[in-house]
């Protein structure tokens, strides 16, 4: 009885100790916050790593393929049975993109190219819900949209294309202008020299000066919706077999006229109402940040829905060519993992295969390069990867079989690393805070050594004068961890109203959203965390009274009573 | 007391038994504690300081004994080596014709909480607990916790009782930083007298008094002594003390003279 009475009284007449409560207080506080924060940053980055990547990859070497892909993946249903969700097919492959800027600069730029199907890639990775545009989140489709963009891309949709295509036409027609100006200042020019000698000759048909007229200007071919042209013109030339067409007059304005006449209006591409394959790209490859004179910070793209980008990716086979092709920016994908946003473009995978070769023109079946699979929540990743190995040997399918940790493994292990070296490192806060006790426990001992002497004179054997001071550290450990526990909740709960207070006391940012994964702070509280907190903190805090214990039940109560 | 009823002493019962050393000279109560041939040294550095040189005392049953003697003639060692706080070198102490010198820690704490009351010059107390509880410690000491919880009350009752006879019963709440130094040694006196002890054993317990306080904690102890037939075993420096007291033991060089 006495020895609670006695912790008790000195717990509470001590204000010392209320210094190594505190500091154990803040020991716990900061470890559990620290551990809740971390491992909700853990959770939410494996989260994101986990939903872009798919849980097993069989993957060809990059720029070769996965041949018999609907009998692989066949077999991978087979072997998986009920342990599987959904399997998909993608092409993935390097490519180069090059488009122009708004502002006229031409820029070439390296892309992960992903063929995807859109029936079940969504269904495999988390790829939807990083889709810019809400209406493709729910109903994907490659499909240019009419609305529904963010304002900050500016113009973008069909409204940019038709933008786009005014401006093209106003620059043709100055071009046009400006070239028949050039035409008559060249004529007049021509026939200035040639006066003496031709003036009769000077009213000749126009047409007949300008077949050795100076310079014809050299127009690439108009690019085409589906057909090539020639296959128009072709059906055009079998329509109207039975009149042949007048043969074409250059009329010294529109160098393509004759062609215009000949094609149906609608076969025509027109930018306006037309669009070349979609592509979904990343968002970091066309956002980029610009400052303004008063030092404003604002995103600017270099590319929006609705501009056309040329892209160029090498065929598959022994020798691969360059091949390229024009593509409709449809959407942006922001998954903010800026190794992915900055790399990613997809395309519909039957595009890709065509244009690639990937085609078995026997069949009419393409080859892939990667089988992606995503199995039921649950199913162990490792034994169902090495089920996979063993069914699809390396020596005859050549396939890389792994799993989305193991793709991520060097990230995922700096971040389990990190996590441990700062555990470590805050654990020796709080073993600063037991050194703490312990100096302030020798001190209580020293100054109440008279105390310990009565109560050997009263009686109290040395095992109760110890229990006096050991239940004393562990009270304090208690009551401090107990605040800690309290505290680094309350701390964690209102984790984002802290932050948004002290970067509204200080103006400086504390967690920057465009820095980070993540738009708020993610935690996570773990009951086995707290406690094993909780239980270090008081461990340390008894294992710190200990010494000083031992030393008041070791005190001589003659020397003890005569002590002063 | 007859021997008969001291064998019947459970405290004394246990343990070893030696047979009652009878003092040559025959006195008129029979004797309650007794040294023999008691050597006490203490080391200060290199130097073995000798303090008791073979004291040899009789402690009789009820008497009022002081020991007197200068400054380092031993008494107050000898005082600690009958109360058991510290171990003689050499030589015997006989408690109840028990010897008591080289009982286990766990004997001597138990006799020094039940059998003996102790006073000190510089009283002592604990200076977080207030008054009440002070005086209840030797209790608390004994009793684990459930036990003193469940008996609270009448020790409660026993020590309000006891401060009521030392004339603090109006002061059960106050720290020792609030009372006087009369009032502070009337404590301990009641806190020495709670576990119901045979022998009162007191280290100059008016030393630190002015006269008036120190003839009034001489008073309340003789008071209690005549009412519960107490021992009282008192080293004390004051001659006037002395002569009231029923034997007086004179240390000079630590041997008794």
């Amino acid at each position: 009885m006495y020895k609670l009475l006695l912790s008790w009284r000195y717990l509470r007449t001590r204000f010392i100790a209320l210094a190594s409560i505190v500091s154990v207080t803040l020991g716990v506080a900061t470890l559990i916050v620290v551990n809740s924060v971390m491992s909700g940053f853990v959770d939410q980055m494996k989260h994101r790593l986990h939903g872009v990547l798919s849980d097993i990859e069989m993957s060809a070497p990059l720029l070769s393929e996965i041949h018999h892909s609907e009998y692989t993946v066949e077999q991978i249903r087979e072997l998986l049975g009920d342990d599987l969700e959904e399997v998909t097919c993608v092409v993935r492959t390097p490519a180069l993109m090059a488009f122009q800027s708004p502002h006229g600069m031409p820029v070439q730029q390296q892309v992960m190219l992903i063929g995807i199907d859109d029936e079940t890639f969504g269904k495999v990775t988390d790829f939807e819900p990083y889709l810019q545009h809400a209406r493709k989140q729910t109903e994907f489709s490659f499909q240019l949209e009419h609305d529904g963009y963010k304002d900050e891309y500016g113009h973008s949709g069909w409204a940019l294309r038709k933008h786009k295509a005014e401006q093209q036409k106003l620059i043709e027609e100055h071009h046009r202008q400006n070239m028949l100006r050039a035409q008559k200042e060249q004529s007049r020019w021509d026939n200035s020299q040639s006066q003496p000698v031709a003036q009769a000759s000077w009213q000749e048909p126009v047409a007949a000066n300008a077949d050795d007229g100076p310079r014809k200007p050299n127009f690439v071919t108009l690019p085409t919706k589906i057909r090539p042209i020639e296959e128009i013109l072709a059906e055009k030339e079998k329509n109207q077999s039975a009149s042949p067409a007048p043969a074409p007059q250059f009329t010294g304005v529109d160098p393509h006229a004759h062609l215009r006449e000949r094609v149906a209006v609608e076969d025509m591409f027109d930018s306006t109402k037309d669009q070349y394959t979609g592509i979904i790209l990343g968002q970091a490859i066309a956002k980029r940040l610009a400052v303004d004179e008063d030092q404003n910070v604002s995103d600017v793209f270099l590319l929006r829905p609705g501009d056309d980008v040329q892209v160029m990716v090498t065929t598959v086979g022994r020798s691969p060519k360059p091949v390229s092709d024009m593509c409709t920016v449809v959407d942006f994908y922001n998954s903010n993992m800026h190794e992915y946003d900055s790399q990613f473009a997809f395309m519909p995978i039957s595009e890709l295969q065509k244009m690639r070769g990937m085609v078995n023109p026997m069949t009419g079946r393409g080859s892939v390069s990667t089988i992606q699979i995503k199995l039921k929540d649950g199913v162990d990743l490792n034994e169902a990867k090495l089920a996979m190995l063993g069914r699809f040997p390396v020596t005859e399918y050549f396939c890389d079989i792994k799993t989305w940790e193991d793709t991520q493994r060097p990230l995922l292990q700096a971040v389990g690393m990190e996590l441990t070296i700062l555990n470590i490192l805050l654990f020796l806060i709080i073993a600063v805070a037991g050194f703490g006790i312990l100096a302030t426990f020798y001190m209580i001992v020293v100054e109440k050594t008279r105390d310990i002497g009565i109560l050997k004179a009263l009686g109290a054997p040395s095992g109760g004068v110890m229990s006096i001071f050991l239940g004393y550290g562990v009270s304090l450990g208690a009551v401090g961890t107990g605040a800690g526990i309290v505290l680094g909740l309350l701390f964690v709960r209102y984790i984002n109203e802290i932050a948004d207070m002290v970067q509204g006391f200080t103006g400086q940012e504390i967690f920057d959203p465009t820095i980070y994964y993540f738009s708020e702070i993610p935690t996570i509280v773990s009951p086995w965390m707290v406690a094993g907190v909780a239980l270090g903190a008081i461990a340390i805090a008894v294992l710190a009274s200990v010494l000083p214990s031992l030393r008041a039940a070791r005190l001589h109560p003659v020397e003890a009573l005569r002590y002063e | 007391m007859s021997k008969s009823t001291s064998a019947a002493r459970p405290t004394a019962g246990r343990g070893k038994k030696y047979k009652p050393v009878r003092p040559p000279f025959s006195v008129v109560h029979s004797s309650i504690l007794s040294t023999t041939g008691l050597y006490k040294s203490y080391r200060k550095g290199k130097h073995e300081v000798p303090v008791l040189k073979g004291v040899d005392v009789e402690i009789a049953e009820g008497a009022f004994t002081t020991i007197v003697g200068q400054s380092g003639s031993g008494k107050s060692t000898l005082l600690h080596l009958l109360a058991t706080l510290d171990a003689p070198d050499r030589g015997e102490i006989h408690y109840d014709q028990t010897r008591i010198d080289n009982l286990s820690a766990k004997r001597k704490e138990h006799i020094r909480n039940q059998e003996f009351g102790l006073i000190f010059q510089f009283y002592h107390l604990l200076p977080e607990l207030t008054t009440l509880e002070n005086v209840l410690i030797p209790r608390m000491v004994q009793d684990g916790l459930f036990r003193y919880l469940a008996n609270r009350r009448r020790y409660a009752k026993d020590a309000k009782e006891l401060l009521d006879m030392v004339g603090l019963g109006h002061r059960l709440t106050h720290k020792p930083s609030e009372l006087s130094g009369g009032e502070m040694q009337r404590t301990a006196i009641a806190r020495s007298l709670i576990s119901n002890p045979k022998i009162l054993l007191a280290d100059e317990p008016t030393g630190n008094l002015d006269e008036e306080n120190g003839a009034e904690v001489m008073k309340t102890l003789e008071e209690l002594r005549k009412q519960k037939n107490l021992t009282i075993v008192m080293v004390t420096h004051d001659p006037e003390l002395a002569r009231a007291s029923d034997h007086v033991i004179h240390l000079v060089g630590g041997k008794v003279q």
